[in-house]
């Protein structure tokens, strides 16, 4: 079964890549079918995607097999392996918490010997591999030079993003899709010659990278033991979380794409960001500052819009930061060093926002 | 008990409802959450009564509809409180929602369901069918045929359902007017002495406290709820030998076997009762008051010389496997009288035909099992219809099964 199926995991954030991704799996399925294999699609259930950022998956399958054996491997919540990893946002290649006591998992867990995983970005290879676990194999890193595709609510953006991902697997996965079935397949859709020079531009111009074995981030995922049901508290019951503590399980941080950052220097501590923000991700230090807790931070960006002096917290891009440590510790130790990094990280990665006067956006 | 206590005990005459509410004062309770709909509505008549006369302290709160009536009793009883709440035919259903989770979240809730017809259309009268909605999902489940029985079930159900092994909850069920609105005269026990039965509710380690934090019904998805729902088999398990536990605990204390006085007889057996069946080729099975007008016509067939007997079910959650295979495995016939119905079945039968059929299938030499659906919607079930009932069971005795399933008492069906 392993050589005849081939898996792709589509890794995206919800719920504004939702239709991105089950559109992206859904014409891998035409595409392989046009081509005389059998192929399908789904989604993991589990995920509910329809929370704003969480990491969620979408997969294809395409086998060499009869369409009835296909369906009967791939009634699975999630499938063994990924022959092609798809990250739509770059910020993902962090790691994904779906359920969180299932810990942060590495963006490649899926990949097997010979895999290739496709990134949509505007970093280079050398920006994201030390974010990426390393593999026991060798394996093949492609970016797509593109933004993360992200639509509004529920809505699907029709940017290309497709066209570009599905040129980049005809270019490294052909036995997958190759250009023929998929120059056939764009023709048939409105805006085809846009269409199909987009996914040839990503097909010519897609960055592959070999990566070697032991190449990455040096980050060991162990999966979870679960209690057994005598172990369990009866009548689906839990330990609450002890008050002023937070939930080790449940961490969430990954939903985020943009981190807020402070500028302590300017703060009139006036509390609202701890008032605010849905996941209490605030800690007040004992000066009356407001620390945050990035572990738990969903990057919603709330606090940013609620904080009345400008340019006091901002959200900035996720990928400009390695760690998860605290901004206040980091301001204490060195104020000069911090005002630059802060200034430095606004400059680079400020997600832009309309300023409304008095909501300090 | 001695002769002197004995003679404590009142005689009260009151119908099946106000058993319940009796028992739910003897047991102390300390919520009633209720809404009106008949024929449960007599409970919360009477339990606010008893409340008005001080007799009982408890809070007694009349919900905005039964949904809100059984979530409030379910919270309730997470933080600890003994809970009274019942309900009846599409406000039992409407209430649905939370009387799931009720068994979910293990809170053990005492219900009342004073059985009535499903809407549509509008009958005030006895059906199984609101009580049955919930067999599958974790709810201990009994029918009593007297208000005695009532009163001392009720008391049963706390001792059960509270206990660790089990934090279920227990629908006492009760036919809709035949019981629910039929005075007999019920034998109050002596107070003092339902403290020796009945210990305090203790949720231990399961109590929703702000000195015990806990985190009830979260989202878990597939990596959990498998695990949970065999706990909750488990318990419905354990059940079994705890209700066997509180029957032989209630003789002790009161000095009778529960649902018996010093007129009414039954052998001891918690499960079910078995009349005149040790040498039955017939045996009747039915649960709640049909036992009465069968009781009448197997004496009267039995004076004729016909071997017909009854097995009353009790309790059908946990269901009498054992129970019905004992009893029932040397009979050649087995009448099931529903007062149910479940369109679409194997043979379109009824709920406990079915179930009866499934529970025998195991023996090699099965009695052959034929089913009567009537009573619906609180019409009679009569003398006449049980002895039609037994003469067709007594013809089937030496001949294949031709129609499994009759539908007596019904304009335009010939049986």
């Amino acid at each position: 079964m392993q050589n005849e199926v081939k898996y792709i995991e589509i890794v995206y954030r919800g719920i504004f890549q939702k239709r991105l991704a089950k559109y992206i799996a859904e014409g891998i399925v035409y595409m392989a079918r046009a081509s005389g294999k059998s192929a399908l699609s789904f989604g993991r259930y589990g995920d509910s995607p329809e929370r704003n950022g969480v990491p969620a998956k979408y997969y294809a399958a395409v086998g060499e097999v009869n369409e009835e054996d296909l369906i009967g491997y791939s009634t699975r919540v999630e499938p063994d392996y990924a022959d092609v990893v798809i990250v739509l946002d770059d910020t993902l290649v962090k790691g994904v918490e779906s359920w969180a006591w299932q810990g942060v998992q590495p963006i490649n867990l899926k990949l097997r010997e010979g895999g290739v995983m496709i990134v949509t970005s505007q970093k280079r290879a050398e920006e994201l591999l030390p974010e990426i676990p390393s593999k026991e194999f060798n394996w093949r890193l492609a970016i797509i030079r593109s933004p993360a595709s992200f639509s509004g609510l529920w809505a699907f953006k029709d940017d290309m993003t497709m066209e570009k991902v599905w040129g980049a697997i005809a270019k490294v996965r052909p036995d997958i899709i190759n250009l023929e079935a998929l120059e056939s397949y764009l023709k048939r859709k409105d805006k085809a010659q846009e269409r199909i020079r987009n996914a040839k531009i990503s097909y010519e111009e897609l960055i592959v990278r070999e990566i070697r074995a032991g190449e990455g981030r040096n980050y060991k995922y162990t999966p979870p033991r679960l209690p057994t049901w005598q172990e369990m508290l009866e009548g689906a019951v839990i330990p609450a979380v002890p008050f002023g503590k937070r939930n080790e399980q449940f961490k969430r941080g990954t939903t985020k794409s943009e981190r807020p950052i402070v500028d302590f220097d300017i703060c009139i501590k006036c509390r609202l960001c701890w008032i605010y923000c849905p996941d209490e991700v605030f800690d007040e230090t004992p000066d009356g500052y407001y620390d945050i807790a990035y572990e738990y931070c969903v990057g919603c960006g709330i606090c940013a819009e609620v904080c009345p002096v400008k340019d006091c917290i901002v959200m900035v891009d996720e990928n400009l930061f390695k760690e998860y440590e605290s901004p206040y510790n980091l301001w204490k130790k060195d104020k000069q060093k911090y005002k630059e990094w802060i200034k430095e990280l606004k400059e680079r990665g400020k997600k832009e926002r309309v300023f409304v006067p008095g909501l300090g956006r | 008990m001695t002769e002197v206590e004995r003679l404590k005990e009142k005689e009260i005459l009151m119908n099946g409802t106000q058993a319940v509410a009796y028992a739910a004062m003897y047991a102390d309770v300390d919520v009633v959450t209720a809404y009106p709909i008949r024929p449960y509505t007599e409970v919360m008549d009477t339990i606010s009564k008893l409340i008005a006369d001080g007799e009982l302290d408890a809070e007694f709160i009349v919900a905005e509809g039964e949904h809100g009536q059984f979530e409030a009793v379910k919270h309730a009883s997470l933080v600890g409180a003994r809970t009274l709440v019942g309900s009846s035919g599409t406000g039992w259903m409407y209430g649905m929602e939370a009387i799931v989770v009720t068994a979910t979240d293990r809170a053990p809730v005492v219900a009342v369901i004073g059985n009535r017809a499903l809407d549509d259309p509008g009958a005030y009268g006895v059906e199984h069918n609101d009580a049955l909605m919930v067999r599958d999902i974790g709810w201990l489940l009994v029918w009593v045929d007297t208000a005695q029985e009532a009163f001392d079930t009720t008391l049963i159900a706390y001792r059960v359902g509270e206990d660790k092994r089990v934090m279920l909850p227990v629908g006492v069920s009760m036919d809709g007017g035949f019981l629910t609105h039929a005075e007999q005269l019920v034998r109050l026990p002596p107070k003092e002495l339902v403290k020796d039965f009945l210990p305090p509710y203790d949720r231990g380690k399961y109590l929703v406290h702000p000195d015990n934090p806990i985190s009830v019904a979260p989202q878990v998805n597939e990596d959990w709820v498998m695990e949970i729902r065999r706990q909750h088999d488990a318990a419905m398990e354990r059940s079994r030998e705890v209700i066997e536990d509180a029957y032989k605990q209630f003789k002790k204390v009161f000095g009778r076997f529960p649902g018996t006085t010093r007129e009414i007889k039954m052998p001891e057996d918690p499960f079910v009762e078995p009349y005149m069946i040790e040498d039955a080729e017939v045996v009747l099975i039915g649960a709640g008051t049909v036992s009465k007008p069968m009781k009448v016509a197997i004496k009267s067939m039995r004076a004729k010389g016909a071997k017909v007997g009854m097995l009353r079910l009790r309790w059908f959650r946990p269901f009498p496997t054992r129970e019905v295979i004992k009893y029932l495995s040397n009979s050649s016939v087995v009448c099931v009288v529903d007062r149910d119905y479940s369109m679409g079945s194997p043979n379109g039968g009824g709920v406990f035909y079915n179930e009866i059929r499934s529970a025998l299938y195991d023996l090699e030499e099965r009695p052959k099992v034929i089913n009567f659906i009537g009573g619906l919607g609180g019409r009679e079930v009569t003398i006449q219809d049980v002895e039609k009932i037994i003469e067709i069971g007594l013809e089937q005795r030496d001949t294949p099964v031709t129609k499994p399933v009759y539908w007596f008492g019904v304009r335009g069906e010939r049986w």
